[in-house]
This record gives C-alpha cells, sequence and structure tokens, in this order.
C-alpha cells in the first residue's frame, strides 16, 4: 500500500468521489485503463514550480480547494440558460449540451445528422462503438500530466464524435460544457473523443461556459484522431466563470495529407490551463492554431503547446495572442519538435501580448527543436503596449479614450477573431470581449 | 474663431514656441509657413490636443473659450480637426468601423442622434465620391498598407465627413507627388466654405500653388515674423527664409 502525501490525497479524494456511477462496469480494457491511470497519476504526483512545464503555473490554489462530484440526476437545466450563449441558430447546427458532465438530452438537437456520422455522449457510446472508442482511448498519448491522469482514472462521458470514411458533416456540431453549481464546488472530467476517419471533414465548435461566478473545476482530455485526407475545423472557446479553474488537455494525432484548423480562444477563469499536443504522424499533414487570450483581474491563463512534426513534409502555423489588463497573468509556452526524419517541414511559431496595464504579467516561452536539417522553422514573441500616437489619433477624431483602447485591443485581436468558422461566433465573441474590457480596469 | 495670444510652449523644458500670436477667423485660409525646426507641427499639435506639449504662457480662444480646458475629444466634438502629417496604420481597425464611430461620437456629443449603419453608409459612400476614392478603402484597415497619397485622401475623406470648423492641414503635401497633390488640394478646395476655417502648415510653398491662401505667416524660432497674402510665399519660393529669419535677428 502506498503511503500518499497530503498533497496526493487531494487527488485520491478527487477520485473516489469519481469513480462512483462510472460506465462500462464490463469492459475489461477500460477498468485496466482507469487502473494504470490511477497509478500513474499516484506515481506523479503534485506539479511542482521546479518541473519546467509547471514553472510558472502554481497550482497551490486549486489544490486548496475541495471539489465534489456532481449529482448524476442533474436536470434542471432548461433552454433559456443556454440561449445567450449559443453561437447558432437551431437549424443552423447540430448541438451537444453537457451540464455538469453529463449530457442533457433534451437541449441536444442532432436530427438529420448523416448517418456515417456519429455523435453523442461517450457514455451512451461505449455499448455501441466499444471497438473504435478502445483504440482511441488505449492509444492516447501517455503523459507527464497528472491532471490527464485524474481525469483517465475516472473516464465517464463526455463528446463523442466519429465521422466516417469520406463523410462531410453538413452542418457545424457545437457542444456545450457547462457547469453550474448552486452550493457545492463541483469537479466535472469531460473525456472527449474524436475520430475522423479517411476523407472525413467536421466542423466543431466546443464551448466551456458557466451561467454564473461559482466556484468548480473542469477538467477535460480531448483526444482527437484524424486519419489520412480528412479535415477538422475546431473552435474550441473557453469562457468559464471568473472564479472556475480549468484544465483542458487537446491530443492531436494527425496522419498523412490531413488538416486540422483550430482557433481557441479564452476569456474565463481564475486560473486555467491549456495544453495543446499535436502528433503530425503522416506526411503532407498541416495544422494552423490561431488562439487569442483576453484577461484580466486576478485571472492566469497558460497555454502549452507541443507541436511534433515526425515525419517529412508536414507544415504547422501556431500563432496565438493574448490581451491582458488589470492584475491578469498569462503563461504561453510553444515548443515546435522537428525530428531528424522530418525534413522540409515548414513550422512557425508566434505570440504576441499587448499589455494594457502596469501590473499585468505575461511570461512567454517559444522553442524550437529541431534534430533534421532541411526545414524552415520560425518563432517569436512580442510584449507590448498599446501606442500612444494610435490612441491620440482616435481621440482627434472624438472618439473617447476608453473607446479608443478598447478598438485598438480588438483591432489587435482582429486577426485571430477572423480566424473563427463562422461570422455568428466571432461576432458574439468580439462582443463579449468589448463588454469584457468595457467593465473591467484597463486604464494604465 | 480662433485667437492665439502670446503662446508659449515648451517640449521637455526646451521652448518651441516663444510668443506667438494668431487670429483666424471664420472663411479664412491661413498658411502658416517656416523653415524646419521653427515649431509649425508644434502648433498644429498643441491645438489638437496631443500630449507632450506643456503651455508655459499665453492663451488660445476657440470660439471664445479656453482651448486647453478641453480634453482631445472635445475639441474634435467642438469642430477642431487635424489632418496629420504621418496618419498612423490601424492594424485590425476598420476603416468604415472607425469613420462611423468617429462621427457617432461627434453626433452623439453635440446632442444629435447617432446614424444607423444604413443612413451612414450612404453618406459614406457620397463622401468617398466627393474626395475621389475608392471605395474599397472603406473595407481595408485604417491606413493599413496604403500609399502616402492614399492616407493623406483618407484624411481629407475623414475631414469631409467631419466637416469641421476649424481645419488645421499638418504639413498635408509631404510625401505627395504632384498628381497626388493635386487631388488633396482639390478636397481642401471644395471643403472652402464660410463657416469653415483652414490653418495650413506647410514647408513648401507648392500647396499653396492649389489652395490659395487669404493670408501667408512665417513662422521661425517659435514666433510669427512676417504676416502678408499670398504674394509672401511667392516670395519665399523665390528667396527661400533666409532673407527673413536674418531680418527678424537684426
Amino acid at each position: 500500500m502506498t503511503v500518499l502525501s497530503d498533497q496526493n490525497k487531494w487527488f485520491d479524494r478527487i477520485l473516489a468521489q469519481a469513480v462512483t456511477d462510472l460506465p462500462g462496469a464490463d469492459l475489461t480494457w477500460l477498468q485496466e485503463k482507469r487502473e494504470q491511470a490511477k497509478a500513474e497519476m499516484l506515481r506523479l504526483g503534485k506539479p511542482t514550480r521546479k518541473q519546467e512545464v509547471w514553472r510558472y503555473t502554481s497550482v497551490d490554489n486549486l489544490l486548496k480547494q475541495e471539489f465534489e462530484s456532481p449529482t448524476p440526476d442533474f436536470s434542471a437545466l432548461q433552454a433559456g440558460d443556454i440561449r445567450d450563449q449559443i453561437f447558432f441558430a437551431d437549424d443552423d447546427c447540430y448541438r451537444l449540451v453537457f451540464a455538469n458532465g453529463r449530457i442533457v438530452t433534451d437541449l441536444s438537437r442532432t436530427n438529420g445528422l448523416e448517418k456515417e456520422v456519429s455523435l453523442g455522449s461517450l457514455r451512451a457510446s461505449l455499448g455501441i462503438e466499444s471497438e473504435t472508442i478502445r483504440s482511441q482511448i488505449l492509444a492516447s498519448s501517455p503523459s507527464t500530466h497528472v491532471f490527464s491522469e485524474l481525469n483517465a482514472a475516472a473516464i465517464n462521458d463526455g463528446l463523442y464524435l466519429h465521422v466516417s470514411a469520406n463523410t462531410k458533416v453538413s452542418k457545424p456540431i457545437e457542444v456545450i460544457y457547462l457547469t453550474l453549481s448552486l452550493e457545492n464546488q463541483l469537479v466535472v472530467q469531460p473525456r472527449n473523443l474524436i475520430v475522423l476517419d479517411e476523407g472525413a471533414e467536421a466542423t466543431l465548435v466546443e464551448q466551456y461556459i458557466s451561467t454564473g461566478d461559482s466556484v468548480y473545476f473542469n477538467n477535460g482530455v480531448t483526444d482527437i484522431k484524424l486519419a489520412k485526407d480528412s479535415k477538422l475545423t475546431h473552435a474550441w472557446f473557453q469562457d468559464e466563470s471568473h472564479a472556475a479553474y480549468h484544465i483542458s488537455n487537446i491530443n492531436l494525432v494527425q496522419d498523412s495529407n490531413s488538416v486540422y484548423r483550430n482557433t481557441s480562444i479564452a476569456l474565463g477563469g481564475v486560473w486555467s490551463r491549456t495544453d495543446i499536443n499535436a502528433s503530425m504522424k503522416g506526411e503532407g499533414a498541416h495544422c494552423d492554431i490561431n488562439g487569442l487570450y483576453t484577461i484580466g483581474e486576478k485571472q492566469l491563463i497558460d497555454f502549452h503547446l507541443n507541436i511534433e512534426h515526425l515525419v517529412p513534409n508536414t507544415t504547422s502555423e501556431e500563432h496565438f495572442k493574448g490581451i491582458l489588463y488589470g492584475k491578469g497573468r498569462a503563461v504561453f509556452d510553444g515548443r515546435i519538435l522537428v525530428e531528424k526524419d522530418a525534413q522540409l517541414t515548414n513550422a512557425n511559431l508566434s505570440n504576441a501580448n499587448l499589455l494594457l496595464t502596469r501590473d499585468a504579467e505575461v511570461d512567454t516561452k517559444p522553442q524550437l527543436e529541431i534534430y533534421a536539417d532541411d526545414v524552415k522553422c520560425s518563432h517569436g514573441t512580442t510584449i507590448g503596449q498599446l501606442d500612444p500616437d494610435h490612441i491620440f489619433y482616435l481621440r482627434s477624431r472624438g472618439i473617447s479614450e476608453v473607446e479608443a483602447r478598447k478598438m485598438l485591443s480588438l483591432g489587435f485581436a482582429n486577426e485571430v477573431l477572423m480566424s473563427c468558422p463562422t461570422e455568428s461566433m466571432r461576432t458574439r465573441i468580439e462582443a463579449k470581449i468589448r463588454a469584457q474590457l468595457l467593465s473591467a480596469n484597463t486604464k494604465p | 474663431m480662433l485667437s492665439i495670444k502670446n503662446l508659449q510652449v515648451a517640449v521637455e523644458d526646451k521652448p518651441i514656441l516663444k510668443g506667438l500670436n494668431l487670429e483666424v477667423k471664420a472663411g479664412e485660409i491661413h498658411a502658416i509657413m517656416g523653415p524646419n525646426g521653427s515649431g509649425k507641427s508644434t502648433l498644429a499639435h498643441i491645438l489638437a490636443g496631443r500630449d507632450g506639449y506643456e503651455v508655459t504662457g499665453g492663451e488660445v480662444l476657440y470660439d471664445g473659450k479656453d482651448l486647453f480646458e478641453l480634453e482631445t475629444e472635445e475639441r474634435a466634438h467642438a469642430g477642431i480637426f487635424l489632418a496629420m502629417q504621418y496618419p498612423v496604420e490601424l492594424a485590425g481597425v476598420n476603416n468604415t468601423y472607425f469613420l462611423k464611430a468617429s462621427l457617432n461620437a461627434i453626433r452623439v456629443a453635440r446632442g444629435e442622434k447617432e446614424l444607423t449603419s444604413v443612413e451612414f453608409m450612404k453618406l459614406i459612400k457620397e463622401k468617398v465620391k466627393f474626395v475621389g476614392m475608392d471605395e474599397k478603402f472603406l473595407k481595408r484597415n485604417v491606413n493599413a498598407g496604403f500609399s502616402g497619397g492614399e492616407k493623406k485622401r483618407n484624411e481629407i475623406l475623414q475631414m469631409a465627413l467631419l466637416e469641421p470648423k476649424l481645419a488645421l492641414l499638418d504639413e498635408t503635401d509631404s510625401g505627395l507627388d504632384i498628381d497626388a497633390l493635386r487631388i488633396v488640394a482639390d478636397g481642401v478646395n471644395k471643403l472652402r466654405s464660410p463657416d469653415r476655417a483652414m490653418v495650413i502648415v506647410t514647408h513648401y510653398q507648392r500647396l499653396l500653388d492649389y489652395i490659395e491662401p487669404d493670408f501667408v505667416h512665417v513662422l521661425s524660432d517659435g514666433k510669427i515674423i512676417k504676416s502678408g497674402d499670398k504674394s509672401l510665399a511667392l516670395e519665399l519660393e523665390e528667396k527661400g527664409y533666409g532673407w527673413l529669419t536674418e531680418e527678424s535677428a537684426a
């Protein structure tokens, strides 16, 4: 019997709560996966700032909180609760809504879905597509990230999307993960699995949101597998409660000539950490990741990218922008790895930060690790403030200083916003950022 | 409309304007000429409300009120417009969005109702035609990737849209070839009106071949050392600034 440290007891307590009511009791591989993850979780233990990947991001406040697993029969969510959050009209998308980690069938819409597409909850799909799920979850890359092991040790529910070969999903798929707790501090651990078979195409728009300002902990893992020639457009929007803790681990594996386009936008959470790990395993694969974070008062946001070019002729573009105000803190760590065999890789990484206030802070670290000799790679970071000449120009045209700062900040974010897959999403997010900057302390 | 009395301005404790006097009435066009470093641009900037200048003496009355009591944007609301020498490029800020925000900010400050998008588009298309600009510049970001001439024309477009009472043109001719200069001057001439005053700051006389001023003033070492009509500009063209600055030093 392992003796647990206080810190490890925290992980164990969360797990003990989460393991009631798990699906797949009859699936040996799943039980084994959970057991292995638990052992790994206890072995890794609490992340410390001595570890490079946690150097700038302390988990202390998170580990001071106590969380409970939600009750499974939660059903109080009404259509009105998400009306202001959704990006698409009902007829213009397929939609899944998860509340506190479990699917809300009443608010989900998949009618008219192509029969070659499986879209639903992982829990419900376990019995139907057991083999696909088994192979993907077992292939999920082993992580040094203790929180993804915590997630894996209690794999329960989440998004399951499987598009069969040469099928194009006709409408965007909108997935809402909503957490709301009235009394207790909840932990939810979505486990999402997205599989596109050869030549398949889909657009997925995910939103992590809350209807209130409560404290909760979202600890998600998303595995994405793109087969040869498939195309996934993926928008990821994190707008959690400003008291919430959020972790997302996105693991992407790309086969040859597949295309992945991601727009990641994060506005919420008191503390959030998002890892995007891309593994480009097939020649001709391309991935494109555009990110934006806009945070302020007491918020911390951490993005870690790990883009691995493993074979020849793959390309990637990673461009992140940050707007920080108040006492906002951001951490950006972007790594591009080009393996020895990965000749003719073309990869570009950038991170630009706009600090609106003196107290805002950013730690940014781009890294290129290149073992091949015939490649084109670049990286760059900037940290800057608004240009007084630009503010003067707008004010001399009658625009107030507050509005001028807002216009210029949104202008800075514009490139990323333009990469949103739909106009409706872009407009909604722009309005949210506008409101956020208006209410916040953005004075220098 | 504009009354500048004994204006003294310093930048980081260095005096730039050293007792400048100027009276501008509605309908008049004044040209301020002078060698580099004489304080021409400082004058335009301080009237428009740019930071970084310290008024150490004198006063400026605009419509009888102390101009320095007004914030930069309040001066715009009150009808002052500065066409800049170096219009900045605003990444990610759409030109139409900017123009509409500007006009509506001024309208709201004056107690008028905002124009709707439809009303605004109708208006801006008229103005674009008025200054002879291509509509495609409306869709671009403010001045981003514009040529020198296009930037200056975008300034004149703003002037046509905002219809200021007092327009300050800071070295509007700099960096323009003769065709661009003619187009810009054309726009300015169309905006001449009995209710509008203009102060044109320029180093060279050539802009005044196209925009005929009522008064020409020579600024040197922070003071106006000579005033006259348009013939003064021609004299300057011929003789340069040397004879005047020597005369005033004597």
